[in-house]
Parts: C-alpha cells; structure tokens; sequence
C-alpha cells in the first residue's frame, strides 16, 4: 500500500475517530469500536480506524484496506442523512 | 446503555501558555464525567447570527483530576476556532464543550504495556493524557516516547515530561528534530523513520502497545513502517490530524 506523500487528499485525511461526536450523536452510543464490513473488499475495520474526509461538505468515510466508499453524512438544517451501502454490515457489541 | 453526549457550558479556569503556537485551557464543567485517555471533546462556537461552527481536541488531563478537564490547542493560522480561543478567551468565559467522544484511540493502565508513544508535533497531547494517568496511577510498566518536533521551542510540556521521566526509570523518552535541533544536541534530528522506530521499539521485542497522533503524512508513515516491522496491526492505534499548520 505504497502512497504519493504529496498527495493532498491523502494529507486531508483523518480517522473516523475524528467524526466519534457526529455517530455518536446518530446512533445514540459510541461507534468508534463498532466494526464495519466493507462491501466491496470485504475487510473489517473498526469504524475509529476508517479513513475520515471531513472537509467537503458532509463526511465521506473510506475502507482503510481498499479505499470505498463506506459511508456519507450529510446534515442539513432539519435532518442528517446517513448513506451507508459501502458497507454490508456494523457490528455493534451487545450493551449490558 | 452509555449516557447520551451532549453541549454543556464549561467556565475557563485557566489558560496556560505552552510554547509559541499552544495553550493549555482548564475548564470547570458542570457536569463532569470520568474520560479515559486518549478521548476527546468536541468545541462548539456559536456567532451572534447564529452561525455555529466546532472542531474536536484532545484531552490533556488525566481523569484522575476531577471536575476540570484540559485541552491543548494549537493556533491555526487560518483555522476558524483556534484563533478565538488563542486571542479572545479569557479565564471566566464560558466555552460549549460536548465528551468525552471516542473509544478506539484510548488507553489506560487496566490495558497494560510495554507502551509505545508516538507523537508528531501537537500530537503529544492525547498521549500526555495517558502519560498523566499512568504516573497519577503510579504504574510502573515500561513506556517510551517518541517525539517529533520542528524546533526546540515547538516541544509541549518539555519540562513536566522530564520531570516524569527523571523521577520514573520506566518511562523514557526520545525526541527527534526536524528542522533545527538544540544546540550541542546529539540524539536524533530528522523525521520519524523505520529504523528510528526499531531503536526506540527494541527493549520491547517488538511487541508494544503502540500509539501514533500527529499529522496524516507522519502518522502513515509511521504506521506502515510498525506494520512492515512486523507488529500485529490490532496493537497499533493511530489519530491523524490532517495537513500539518504550514
């Protein structure tokens, strides 16, 4: 997985660590742990650990392994919507 | 079921200058939770037209000190959050906080060790977060920091880290110099490399828990330099915070 240094996106990147407050405030619980399975390469990565691009309007979250497309959010001023079909499933450990 | 997060309004205590681009502010918050290291808030401003904007930092305190919590924050040049907090805020403001957010880049000694800490710049400050709670727990598993500044003057806490480590044998510490080194300095002064790492990492057998924060470029560069080495990728924990100040 050799990069371009210079490659500006690459140096715009965050991780989905960054937009924690953001799925928290979706789902209610912390997202960071729950595990994501991407839909085109089938890699498991924690949300936390998904390449995060919060610049653009909205948040684009990538598949550390093969770069997809996992997620989008996008808020508006009376609803945030949530695209999620990069990934076949979240999951999520049960609460006690 | 964990508490909902929400905005609260935390009153600024104190504001410490930490080297020419970072402060350190102390909040008193009214409703106070334990965080673990590593976690962060996020910071919300709000314009008199409404206009609201907010950006997430690091916490710089240990939870062991309770009721106030500490954000170190660098000064952004063109940042739109940064600026007011450096040049505006005052002790005694009120200052929109939500947290503690995040459980994947987090630490606490129940984790165990050997603990390797790699920063980049402001990127130390999750990492003290953990260096606090581990002396406040007075841990004693073997820890080392590696630490990459540009200057001399760009180090943050430079001075509680040594005295950290002077009283602590465990904790060691490395400091790299990107563009100009101390005077008479004879430890490392150039970027974060595999070969740096594998110095830093050889007293653990290459086996650490392992923690990088700092700027994207470093942080990849650091993280695929563990993984090449051959550490197990779910040890390995990392924070980027995008493109470096200039």
């Amino acid at each position: 997985m050799e990069r371009i240094e210079a490659d500006m996106n690459t140096a715009l990147m965050v991780d989905g660590n960054a937009v924690a407050g953001e799925l928290q405030r979706i789902f209610g619980r912390d997202m960071t742990m729950a595990v994501a399975r991407c839909a085109g390469c089938a890699n498991e990565a924690e949300m936390g650990a998904l390449m995060a691009f919060t610049r653009g309007p909205g948040v684009v979250l990538r598949c550390p392994a093969c770069q997809a497309a996992i997620a989008r959010i996008v808020e508006t001023p009376s609803a945030i919507y949530l695209e999620a079909r990069g990934a076949t499933y979240l999951r999520l450990a049960a609460q006690s | 079921m964990q508490p909902l997060i929400e905005w609260q309004a935390g009153t600024v205590t104190e504001i410490r200058p930490e080297t020419p681009q970072t402060k350190s502010f102390t909040l008193a918050l009214p409703k106070w939770t334990a965080h673990r290291p590593g976690q962060h808030y996020d910071v919300r401003l709000t314009a008199p037209d409404g206009y609201q904007t907010q950006r997430s930092y690091s916490i710089a305190s240990a939870p062991e000190q309770v009721g106030e919590l500490e954000l170190t924050v660098e000064r952004i040049p063109d940042g739109e959050v940064s600026p007011y907090l450096h040049d505006v805020l005052v002790p005694g403001d009120q200052l929109e906080v939500r947290g503690p957010i995040g459980g994947y880049f987090v630490w606490e000694v129940g984790l165990g060790g050997p603990l390797l800490l790699v920063a980049g710049g402001s990127g130390i400050v999750p990492l003290m977060a953990m260096l606090r709670h581990r002396a406040a727990q007075r841990a004693t598993l073997p820890a080392r920091l590696l630490y990459s500044s540009r200057v001399p003057d760009g180090v943050i806490y430079r001075s509680e880290l040594v005295q950290l480590s002077d009283r602590d044998h465990a904790l060691e510490l490395f400091f790299t110099f990107t563009r100009q080194a101390p005077e008479g300095w004879t430890g490392y002064r150039r970027r974060i490399d595999e070969a740096m790492l594998t110095e830093v990492i050889r007293p653990f057998e290459e086996r650490a828990r392992v923690y990088v924060c700092g700027p994207t470029l470093l942080v990849e560069t650091v993280a695929n330099a563990l993984v090449r080495m051959g550490l197990p990728t779910e040890l390995i924990r990392t924070e980027r915070f995008g493109p470096t100040g200039s």
